[in-house]
């Protein structure tokens, strides 16, 4: 325990801090009083979860990533046949009283699978096999998260193998082929892949006035209400844009804005600078690993993280398109929190073992 | 075996790249919130109040209005309103049902204002007002299942005398964009006097509309109000309007077609306006129901015209006191000219009949207005032209408007050659002067304008200009006829009650004194031998009688207008006498007549049941008609004119 990062710990539990509050103001709002109290649970539950993964051995993890990995790909296959369409999406898994969010999950076993991956090449910059393999290990995932559809957690797998392959190395001459083939990608998923809906929030972002009940008007109520905040906020349970329900999905993709608005510019950019707090030390603890596994591992989880946060915090201030990313531990959802808390407790064992020689 | 350590250092390079770009791409989100919360937070915090609040305007209560008594004519009554919160309706088809079940209106009504209230705003509407208890009832009852419904309390314009008073108060409606120009006390919605009183004297009655400002979630249901700036309310206006002779002149007009008019001889206050038929002036207090208005505007006899100040009829015999006092004024007769009368005269070449078959043997100017001599005033018309005629008609107020407050008059016609050749192209023609003599051919007035001019008779000539407000009128006009040359006429006005020979005589025993002038106006061409009785409604001559009270010093002139009432004297004066025994009378006679239906001295011509007329009937007929044959009559044994 002594060995663990102290930094990480406190960034988790001041963000927790703060998730515990943002979610009882927006519970008010809609008069949900149990969603903040779960949420609170959720993260409690999730750091000793982050305690138990920080006290085993990563590499051990690593080692049997495959089989997590096949596991994986069996239940998100299986989704498509037992999950009830919620929202017109068959994301979620029902277990008892709870519902589960297993693509939450298959991002930690594909990073922890692209550790490994990246642990068995031991070179200074990848070669074409390893790089197809990288790109197939997360590839089917994301597809399979995409027909769901959730694209935003299909594009944070996208971010997976962006950081596995910048961190494994490629000659520039490759990274210039990827992103032309990604761009045509882009192009082909515009023109087949995307929901109306999805193309929608898209236009919206380039064109706020496209449309000013949909989503356009979503971002503009969010950007009312983190502008309304000032410097020092409305305070906790005060906010006009959530108490009077202008602000749309309150607990969960816009959560940031509500605390946004109550707690001002002081209470919001401390929150962001717990974040990158976090961000910082998972880095720090990239670059501090014994191995490969540990160093990408970090490195992936860490730019993901930092991605679903920059675009969530940017399309609640304006500046991001509404993608449907939450904000990592403030968005109200137990498997979300789960997933994170056990990336943490993997990051932790990374620090935990940087000396260890065997 | 040896242990090789992996080189590292390129990975954690490039793990070093990383962590800059996202340290820059965190600054920039970073600075997104200063521009945000600090720079441009004044802004967005005008955009959320402006979300948040909500200025509903107040309506201010409307002014009461009171009779020349006090007695009230028009006032507010509290009502209860259904309101609609779209947002909160979750099955448009269940929630129609039940407002149909509960009669708030027909299905497909109730259907279509719900569609309204949709597609307008997700703002509450007012979809049905004025509840009955039942329905207020049965709406609170089902509050947990219908909770888009929501029962407001609110005011409502009342009129104890309902439609006796319908077309003199007028309608309210919403204010109009010429309106809203150039006043600032309107706002858009508000509730502003569209016709009648309400219209005239909008800036008493209106008062000023108050705002509460409110908050609002964001389904615009409100939360709480957090500042209100009360109404003013509307003053109180006194009317010069008599409410017992109001409802009495309703009494005697016994459901016939028609208007009276009353008002004081000395300055124009106005103590009667009546049009009959009437509508019921709480259609128009709120929602308008299709099916109600529909029928309404096809209804034949046209409900909503105000025939007391819009519609047009020939005077008939109600014009000769006007040109006997034109006559005597610039000497076309003395008072002792006379002429006989055979029962028709030549002239021109063409024969005039009187309505007397028979004749009226010699008569004089006074005579001539008792009997209302045909003859006499055919020679009259002849000898004066139809310049000299039009002048007298224009000298008591005829052809222009009289100047009442509630506006929307209707100027009539008195014909010229001037106007002959505007207006048909051709020169008048001599013969339709003798016409014009006994308020035949193309003259039209109104019957306010009627009282106007008798009003003139009696006063000592001023032509006074009437009102409903004291102190509204302009001062009265002096018409220049000699004081002598009116007390001429009402000699033979008086007579024309009192004489023996005097064509409203049947009414001369009755307590109240009083004097006037009856009327036939032709409606179409006179049928030989057929008593009017006989004759369809609609064919039948409309009734005028003009009197005044009390003679000698006369404070009340009525006017009279039954159409088609077919008989002036016993249908149309006998009215006015209702009118006078009421304002005048003893008081035992009032009692006795208010319990009654109509005395025996009266007669009443009212129209078929509804559905027996097709199209409208002319309120005007043609002025054309008739001007080559006699003037309209009546069978001799039976009557006057």
């Amino acid at each position: 325990m002594r060995r663990l990062d102290p930094w990480l710990l406190l960034a988790v539990a001041g963000i927790a801090v703060c998730a515990y509050l943002a979610q009882n103001s927006t519970a008010r709002a809609l008069a949900t009083p149990g969603f903040a109290n779960r949420q609170i649970i959720w993260l409690a539950a999730g750091f000793v979860l982050l305690i138990l993964f920080a006290l085993a051995d990563y590499r051990v993890l690593a080692r049997i990533s495959p089989l997590f990995y096949v596991v994986t790909l069996v239940v998100l296959t299986t989704l498509f046949v037992v999950a009830p369409a919620r929202a017109g999406a068959q994301r979620w898994l029902t277990l008892g009283p709870y519902t589960v969010q297993p693509s939450e999950f298959a991002r930690v076993v594909t990073i922890l699978a692209v550790a490994a991956l990246a642990g068995e090449h031991q070179q200074s910059r990848l070669d074409l096999k390893t790089a197809v393999r990288l790109a197939f290990v997360t590839g089917v995932p994301a597809l399979l998260v995409m027909l769901q559809p959730d694209l935003g957690t299909a594009l944070t797998l996208g971010a997976i193998l962006v950081a596995a392959l910048w961190l494994g190395g490629l000659p520039w001459k490759t990274w210039v082929l990827l992103v032309a083939a990604g761009a045509v990608m882009v192009a082909a998923a515009w023109m087949w892949v995307l929901k109306p809906y999805q193309k929608e929030r898209v236009l919206t972002f380039a064109d706020p006035d496209r449309a000013v009940y949909t989503s356009g008007y979503q971002q503009r109520q969010s950007k009312i209400a983190v502008g309304s905040g000032g410097v020092t906020g409305k305070g906790l349970r005060s906010g006009t844009q959530s108490q009077l329900r202008f602000l749309p999905a309150q607990y969960t993709d816009f959560i940031f804005a509500v605390w946004a608005e109550e707690t001002g510019f002081l209470g919001a950019s401390l929150l962001l600078l717990a974040y990158i707090l976090m961000v910082f030390r998972i880095f720090v603890i990239a670059l501090s690993a014994r191995d490969r596994v540990g160093t990408t591992f970090a490195g992936c989880f860490g730019f993901v993280l930092a991605v679903e946060i920059l675009i969530n915090v940017g399309m609640v201030t304006g500046v991001a398109p509404t993608t449907g990313i939450t904000l990592p531990l403030l968005s109200y959802g137990g498997s979300s929190v789960f997933a994170t808390c056990i990336s943490l407790g993997i990051v932790q064992s990374i620090w935990r073992l940087r000396y260890a020689n065997v | 075996m040896t242990f090789v350590r992996d080189d590292l250092r390129p990975i954690q390079r490039r793990a070093a790249i990383l962590l800059a770009l996202l340290g820059a791409a965190f600054a920039v989100v970073l600075g997104r919130l200063w521009v945000l919360q600090v720079i441009q937070s004044q802004r967005w915090r005008i955009a959320a109040e402006n979300n948040r609040l909500r200025r509903l305007p107040l309506e201010a209560p409307r002014g009461r209005v009171t009779d020349v008594r006090g007695d009230v004519i028009l006032d507010n009554r509290p009502t209860y309103q259904l309101l609609l919160f779209p947002e909160e309706m979750s099955d448009a088809t269940r929630t129609a049902a039940f407002l149909a079940r509960i009669e708030i209106a027909p299905l497909e009504e109730v259907q279509a204002r719900l569609e309204k209230a949709r597609r307008t705003s997700h703002l509450p509407s007012v979809i049905a007002d004025n509840l009955a208890w039942s329905q207020v009832a049965a709406i609170a009852a089902h509050r947990a299942e219908y909770r888009e419904l929501e029962i407001h309390s609110a005011t409502r314009r009342w009129l104890p005398a309902g439609a006796r008073v319908a077309h003199l108060v007028g309608q309210l409606g919403e204010v109009s964009p010429d309106q809203l120009v150039g006043n600032p006390d309107l706002h858009p919605g508000q509730l502003v006097g569209r016709s009648g009183i309400e219209r005239a004297y909008q800036d008493v009655l209106g008062g000023t509309p108050g705002n509460l400002v409110v908050v609002v979630d964001a389904f615009g249901k409100q939360v709480s109000a957090l500042d209100e700036e009360p109404p003013v309310a509307g003053r109180p206006l006194q009317v010069t309007l008599d409410l017992a002779l109001q409802e009495e002149a309703v009494d005697a007009m016994a459901g016939q077609v028609g208007a009276v008019l009353g008002l004081d001889p000395r300055d124009g206050a106005v103590r009667i306006l009546l049009s009959q038929p009437s509508f019921d002036p709480d259609l128009f207090a709120g929602h308008l129901e299709t099916a109600k208005w529909r029928e309404l505007i096809s209804d034949p006899l046209n409900p909503l015209h105000d025939r007391a100040l819009q519609a047009l009829y020939p005077p008939g015999s109600a014009i000769k006191p006007l040109f006997a006092a034109g006559a005597l004024r610039d000497g076309i007769r003395s008072l002792t000219d006379s002429v006989f009368c055979t029962g028709a005269v030549n002239i021109y070449g063409h024969p005039y009949r009187c309505w007397q078959k028979g004749g009226h043997g010699r008569v004089a100017l006074v005579e001539a207005i008792e009997v209302s001599c045909d003859s006499f005033f055919y020679h009259l018309a002849h000898d004066a032209g139809i310049d000299r005629l039009a002048a007298w008609a224009r000298a008591f107020g005829l052809g222009t408007i009289t100047g009442l407050e509630l506006g929307g008059e209707s100027a009539g016609l008195v014909p010229d050659d001037a106007w002959s050749r505007k207006a048909r192209g051709q020169p008048w023609y001599g013969g339709e002067t003798i016409s014009v003599g006994i308020g035949q051919g193309p003259i039209l007035v109104t019957p306010i304008q009627m009282a106007v001019a008798y009003a003139a008779l009696v006063n000592g000539g001023q032509l006074v200009t009437p009102h409903l407000v004291e102190g509204k009128g302009q001062p009265p006009r002096p018409t220049g006829f000699p004081s002598d040359a009116l007390a001429t006429v009402q000699r033979g006005m008086e007579l024309v009650v009192a004489g023996d020979r005097g064509t409203a005589h049947r009414l001369g025993s009755l307590p109240v004194r009083f004097a006037g002038k009856t009327g036939t106006a032709q409606v179409m061409r006179k049928v030989e031998g057929v008593h009017w009785q006989n004759l369809p409604w609609e064919q039948r001559h409309h009734a005028l009688f003009i009197g005044y009270a009390p003679v000698g010093d006369p404070r009340l002139v009525v006017a009279v207008v039954v159409e088609h009432g077919g008989d002036a004297a016993s249908v149309a004066a006998p009215i006015a006498a209702r009118i006078f025994q009421r304002a005048f009378g003893p008081q035992a006679q009032v009692q006795s007549m208010t319990a009654s239906a109509a005395p025996d001295w009266q007669i009443t011509s009212a129209p078929p049941g509804p559905g027996a007329l097709a199209a409208p009937p002319k309120t005007t007929p043609s002025p054309q008609t008739e001007t080559e044959d006699d003037v309209p009559d009546q069978d001799p044994g039976h009557t006057h004119r």
